[in-house]
């Protein structure tokens, strides 16, 4: 086992990241159009659905796999469900609920990136784990919104002892619970990721083999561009994160440690190999900065997008593709 | 040769993930077409790059009669007062319409 915690930086992957930060921050007129890194974002999607679904069908349904999938469901409601109090100590019941819900979803990329360092170090995974990325990415929405809600009718009922018993702008009658769920598993990227993920296990191998030239020889170098694009993105949000309380910063630096350890534990508890280990760690560490801000931006939107936001994007997504990932690999020698 | 009509302009700008609550709104009020833009800017919450849903603009326009709009601005009110940002901007204009007037035809 290679436990080089600098060697990820020497993989292309990472490194057009960083040109893309640095890009960014000399203001460098590189621009990627808009659709193209839509379409690559598709595309690593689709790549990785149907790998993952042809190694399940290879492997077949093992009771390891709901093993696996029960802590991924299990941390997905334990971190918003631990995070939340931590948050209400520095700000609203607003940004907190978005903030936790941030945190309890998941990052696509961050699991993909983590999916080339596994394979780059020869340590093999579960197909299964696209099931946990999609497992993982409404609870915490779910709780979010639910937590919000209270804060809500808390406001409300003030508010109508307070100042004005008529009010015809009551705060309720935002997202429901079902409108989550709905907006969370018909998000386009869900909708792809678990109908390649079905697709390569109805095909198996031999249908991959032909799907191959296009979702498997072309995934490192298009991941690369994409990530130079992702680089890009957070280097504009960094440049933008002047006044943001240090308290957020630490959050997002600190917490995503945390959730790797506490997976970690429960995963080697459970008897899971090293790939799954990682792997559910990294997704348990990562923060959605895609579907989760865009679902809790409609459903809780007094919470501040500048906060939870360019936290996932800006803070913890550079911190796990850089050091997080390969770190919590290195962990896999204290457990 | 039709006569020029007055009506409004709606144009909207909102963020990508309030495009269909907004879209709820115009289709609920009976508004029968509106014309959509994805739009990329700066905001209060930084740039909207366009690059992911989580921070694309969209840029919303509708033509309708005054009645249509007045009852729209209460709407997009309440949806103010309930927090989501939308910049809701009205301006005049002048339309050829798509229907002849009767006496027009001969």
């Amino acid at each position: 086992m290679n436990t080089n915690v600098f060697l990820t930086l020497l993989d292309p992957v990472v490194l057009f990241f960083v040109l893309g930060l640095t890009a960014a921050f000399v203001r460098s007129n590189l621009e990627m159009p808009a659709q193209i890194s839509k379409f690559i974002s598709l595309y690593l999607l689709m790549a990785i659905g149907i790998k993952g679904g042809v190694a399940l069908s290879v492997s077949g349904i093992q009771p390891q796999i709901l093993m696996g999938l029960g802590i991924a469901l299990l941390m997905a409601f334990l971190v918003p469900a631990y995070t939340y109090p931590i948050l209400r100590l520095r700000t609203d019941g607003y940004n907190a609920a978005a903030v936790a819900a941030t945190y309890g979803s998941v990052s696509a990329v961050t699991f993909i990136a983590a999916g080339q360092y596994l394979d780059n170090q020869g340590t093999p995974y579960g197909g299964y784990m696209a099931v946990a990325l999609v497992v993982m990415e409404a609870p915490a929405v779910i709780m979010a919104v639910s937590l919000a809600a209270i804060t809500r009718a808390k406001e409300t009922k003030i508010n109508k002892l307070s100042h004005d018993p008529d009010s015809s702008t009551s705060k309720t009658g935002h997202f429901s619970i079902k409108g989550v769920l709905h907006e969370s598993f018909t998000d386009g990227a869900i909708v792809l990721l678990m109908g390649s993920l079905l697709i390569g296990y109805i095909v198996g191998t031999e249908g991959y083999a032909v799907m191959k030239p296009f979702t498997g020889d072309l995934f490192k170098g298009l991941l690369a561009f994409f990530l130079l694009e992702m680089g890009m993105l957070v280097g504009r949000r960094v440049r933008e994160m002047r006044g943001i309380d240090p308290f957020f910063i630490a959050f997002a630096l600190i917490i995503p440690v945390l959730n790797a350890l506490v997976t970690l534990a429960l995963a080697r508890f459970s008897g899971l190999p090293d790939g799954d280990t990682v792997m559910l760690a990294v997704l348990a560490a990562s923060a959605s900065y895609i579907v989760v801000p865009a679902v809790v931006r409609a459903a809780i939107p007094e919470a501040n997008p500048g906060i939870y936001f360019t936290m996932a994007l800006a803070m913890t997504f550079p911190f796990n593709v850089i050091i997080g990932i390969p770190l919590y690999f290195h962990f896999l020698s204290i457990f | 040769m039709r006569s020029l009509e007055p009506k409004k302009l709606l144009t909207l700008i909102t963020a990508h993930a309030f495009k269909a609550i907004v879209i709820e709104r115009l289709k609920t009020r009976g508004v029968g077409g509106y014309t959509l833009v994805d739009a990329t800017g700066v905001g209060a919450f930084g740039v909207q790059s366009g690059a992911l849903d989580s921070d694309s603009n969209v840029l919303i326009y509708v033509i309708l009669s005054e009645s249509r709009l007045n009852t729209l601005l209460k709407d997009f009110d309440d949806l103010m007062n309930r927090s989501y940002r939308v910049k809701v901007i009205v301006t005049d204009v002048m339309i050829l319409p798509r229907k002849q007037p009767a006496a027009d035809k001969q």
